[in-house]
């Protein structure tokens, strides 16, 4: 059967103070489907959940839901509900009050409304604690309160923004999983914002990949891993290489001074491409067995696995493998054609994708780790 | 474990002895004359004779609730709207509605029988459209627009205090839960604004209870409140200080049994409930 | 809806304003009426120069003001170091209740009580006149206190209490720590204590119509003058008044943003 779209936003742009945040975004959601959209933060994706819910009206463009148009509609007559990012539970009710709130509103018979609420207790593994204040909880149980309330009001959408971003990482992991099984047990559709790639990949069925106001690619996980777009989509989805190529004819491509075999076809002769590989896509060999030749700059043991760094002719490749080696080993790279993706050219070509300033990267990230308040 | 806190207690001493005698033992000094006559001597008479005087309470009650209830009425939009302005915006208000009470009060009470007498401005105004005149000075509206005017400021600002730490996110929420404008306000703002709510109130109606000015410049002589009952035994001289200290002490006492059954009602803890 | 929120605003300005306009206009009043206006004139101005009665009581409630705001900041400040550091939880309780029992308290009760407790120790020890300036500056600074403690003690229980020990590990002895270091990370709650303080007392009518038997603040003699009838100078002296605090409160405005912006800036950088 041909699923229908729920929420299609057509052409939509938004403006604050002069700053273009939405730039004729357009993106239809499927009944049942849970889509992740994926970004840094500033790229338009908590704008464009606050559209869906009403809380924002677009500047031009139409949001449909239902294939009506529900522009100008206010928030509390549109059919779905939002998990906010740091939960709003209403400090002044308890967790059943909090649960009951949506029904209360709409009147609902109290006798209704007690075995809701008794059931969405039951469906966050929060029964017991009704009476609790919503401050004597802890982070993960607030997030389950939150859940409990948006759910209980049977909306059509449920648009979550960031709402895992307050918990530490064990308990991150597993409320993933929790909320992917109760998409899955109530098979509403979930409109997931989030700025952490791997969230977007292991929850989405689609994951919109967004930059700029502007909507980089759209796909299933694997899609946007395996086929990136763009140097932008390819950089912010897991690690990659990205290097300048020139396309030679269809199925063959040249690169750091070399010609390679690639699946990818459809480009102008002698256009130039950017040419993305992923680190655990190139074997390390011998180097004159190897396809390119370099330098090992530098080694980090991560576990699993090594990440290496390989200067070749000035660019620095990262490359993963299980063998060990040292810096200032010379080695050869090996890359089977299918570890080749080629992409268009665009405004992101040459920003991402070397790795010479590597172990900067590394502390930027260790800077963006939640601090426990 | 134990927080640690810095300093000794010991400092605390000369502001414990001081608050000894200048809070507490006025306090059973004030007891001490309801219950004595002028000559020292036990009587219950004072206490008795505040029968005489349940007009001046009953008025005094009335007054002070109308003009504690038409102030909330008017300070809760102003503190909400305030709350919707940009920070800048937010902190000009602030001082502009914090000005007046820089001034004095007696002037900013008597400037209204220039707006309000029968030859003031008004009255000036609405003969000049062959209207009028009005009756606007002493009578009990008049007491009572004092009452709003001289102490609107103390609940505008707790209100505002409270709702603009508000988490902006929690009505929303209420929204998205399908609350329209009104059950919002009913069911989220209005439970949660509670505590700056009882402080404007406490801060308003104690003082509009007890004033003996407003309602001698503005009401005439015609509306003793208790308040001026008070101030008209204490200027007979110091025979009349037994009187003056009962009505004092029931005036008190009435007063606390108020906020107590207010903070019940509220049923909530202290917060929001320092001015600044 | 949001044309209607500003015309609201605007309309409480209005109300907050209109009595203080005309205070302002009819300052400036060439006749000697607060209905009439005769013409332009600064002669109230003038006259003030000349008014000894009021030009004292002025200066009364300025010594009054600063006397009590600086005994009340300091004995305090001190109070609430001693209160955070009370372990007993009823002690504790005790002790803040009294102390609000002044801001709960109508000002017309504390007033009676106080004068009484004056007039009754006054007799004790023999005296026929016991109200005066001793008697106001107490009152004044009873009334205060609550303020300054209720302003400081939020601050103390934001430092953190590492501070002082971090301090006397680098060789501070305890009363060195905590003038270096938790004096002036709660300094912010002493000034705002302070100008409460100040404020209140110079705004202060009741308490001090109560206990100040001869010794006359500017208040009381506003009181004996509206009792008759007002002359424009009240007027005058008040827009005076009115014009200092509020450019010193846009002043104190100005500094306040322009520390913040420096802030933010350092913080940027």
């Amino acid at each position: 059967m041909e699923k229908e779209n729920i929420v299609e936003l057509k052409n939509i742009s938004v403006a604050f103070d002069g700053e273009q945040v939405l730039d004729g975004l357009n993106l239809d959601i499927v009944d049942g489907e849970f889509i992740t959209l994926l970004g840094p933060s500033g790229c338009g994706k908590t704008t464009t959940l606050r559209l869906i819910a009403g809380f924002l009206e677009p500047d031009t463009g139409d949001v449909l839901f239902e294939g009506k148009k529900i522009n100008g509609v206010p928030a509390y007559k549109r059919q779905v509900n939002t998990i906010f990012q740091r939960y709003a539970l209403f400090p002044h009710l308890n967790v059943y009050e909090n649960i009951a709130f949506g029904l209360r509103v709409k009147k609902r018979p109290e006798s209704e409304i007690k075995e809701k609420v008794a059931e969405m207790l039951k469906l966050v593994n929060l029964t017991g604690l009704e009476k609790r204040h919503t401050d004597t909880l802890s982070g993960g149980q607030q997030q389950r309160v939150a859940i409990a309330r948006a759910i209980a009001n049977h909306p059509k959408v449920l648009l979550l923004d960031e709402p895992l971003a307050a918990l530490d990482l064990k308990l991150r992991k597993d409320m993933q999983k929790e909320l992917k099984k109760i998409q899955q047990q109530l098979g509403i559709t979930f409109i997931f914002v989030t700025h952490d790639q791997e969230e977007a990949l292991t929850m989405s069925d689609r994951v919109v990949v967004m930059d700029s106001g502007r909507i980089q690619q759209v796909g299933t996980p694997q899609d946007i891993y395996n086929e990136p777009r763009n140097a932008f989509v390819a950089d912010f989805i897991g690690e990659s290489n990205i290097v300048d190529g020139k396309m030679l004819k269809d199925y063959y491509v040249e690169f750091s001074g070399q010609k390679f075999d690639c699946l990818d076809k459809g480009f102008a002769a002698g256009e130039s491409v950017d040419v993305v590989v992923r680190p655990e896509d190139v074997d390390i060999v011998e180097p004159e067995k190897g396809m390119l030749k370099g330098v090992v700059t530098s080694v980090a043991f991560l576990g699993v696995h090594y990440e290496i760094i390989v200067d070749i002719g000035g660019f620095k490749w990262m490359i993963q493998t299980t063998d060990e080696h040292f810096a200032g080993d010379s080695v050869g790279l090996y890359i089977e054609p299918d570890a080749i993706h080629i992409m268009k050219k665009s405004e992101y070509s040459g920003l991402y994708g070397d790795y010479s300033s590597y172990s900067e990267e590394i502390d930027h990230l260790s800077d963006a780790e939640e601090e426990e308040p | 474990m134990n927080k640690k806190a810095f300093g000794n207690k010991l400092v605390a001493s000369p502001y414990i002895v001081w608050s000894a005698i200048f809070i507490v033992v006025p306090l059973i000094i004030m007891v001490y004359f309801s219950l004595t006559d002028q000559n020292g001597a036990f009587t219950l008479a004072n206490i008795s004779d505040i029968g005489k005087y349940k007009k001046a309470f009953g008025i005094s009650i009335l007054y002070a609730a109308v003009a504690t209830l038409i102030t909330l009425v008017l300070a809760y939009p102003m503190a909400y709207f305030m709350t919707k302005l940009n920070i800048s915006s937010q902190r000009m208000l602030f001082m502009i509605v914090m000005i007046p009470m820089w001034m004095n009060f007696l002037i900013r009470t008597y400037s209204w029988i220039t707006i309000l007498a029968n030859t003031g401005l008004i009255n000036t105004f609405l003969s000049k459209l062959g209207l009028g005149p009005l009756r606007l000075i002493n009578t009990p509206g008049a007491v009572i627009l004092g009452m709003v005017y001289d102490f609107i400021p103390y609940m505008i600002l707790p209100l505002y205090s409270v709702m603009s730490k508000l988490d902006k996110s929690l009505l929303e929420a209420a929204e998205d839960l399908g609350s329209d404008a009104f059950t919002k306000f009913r069911r989220v703002l209005f439970p949660l604004s509670k505590p700056g709510m009882i402080s404007g109130i406490t801060m308003v109606f104690v003082p509009s209870v007890s004033t003996f000015y407003i309602s001698q410049k503005l009401g005439g002589n015609k509306t003793m409140l208790i308040g001026d009952t008070i101030e008209y035994f204490f200027n007979l001289g110091p025979t009349y200080y037994n009187i003056a200290s009962a009505i004092s002490l029931v005036l008190m006492v009435m007063i606390l049994v108020c906020l107590f059954i207010m903070n019940r009602c509220g049923g909530n803890d202290e917060d929001g409930g320092v001015l600044m | 809806m949001k044309l209607l929120s500003r015309l609201y605003i605007a309309l409480i300005i209005l109300f907050l304003y209109a009595p203080v306009a005309v205070m302002i206009v009819f300052s400036f009043n060439s006749s000697s009426s607060v209905w009439v206006m005769g013409g332009f004139s600064t002669r109230w101005y003038e006259g003030l120069v000349k008014n000894t009665v009021m030009l004292s009581a002025l200066e009364h409630t300025l010594i009054i003001a600063l006397l009590s705001a600086i005994i009340s900041t300091v004995l305090g400040t001190a109070a609430a170091v001693g209160i955070t550091a009370i372990r007993n939880r009823i002690a504790k309780k005790a002790v803040m209740s009294v102390t609000q029992i002044p801001m709960m308290n109508a000002d017309i009760v504390t007033g009676i009580s106080l004068m009484l407790l004056f007039i009754f120790f006054g007799k004790l020890i023999g005296l026929d006149e016991s109200l005066g300036f001793a008697t106001v500056l107490i009152a004044h600074i009873t009334f205060n206190l609550p303020y300054v403690i209720l302003s400081v003690i939020p601050r103390l229980r934001q430092t953190d209490a590492h501070l002082s020990e971090a301090a006397m590990d680098l060789g501070c002895t305890p009363v060195k720590a905590f003038f270096k270091v938790i004096l002036p990370s709660i300094s912010t709650g002493i000034v705002t204590g302070f100008i409460m303080a100040f404020t209140l007392s110079l705004d202060d009518f009741v308490i001090s119509y109560f206990t100040c038997g001869h010794y006359q603040t500017l208040p009381i003699v506003i009181y004996n003058m509206t009792k008759k009838s007002v002359t424009p100078d009240t007027y005058a002296l008040s827009t005076l008044i009115f014009i200092t605090v509020f450019v010193l409160l846009i002043l104190y405005n100005i500094l306040q943003t322009k520390s913040e912006k420096k802030r933010t800036e350092i913080r940027r950088v």
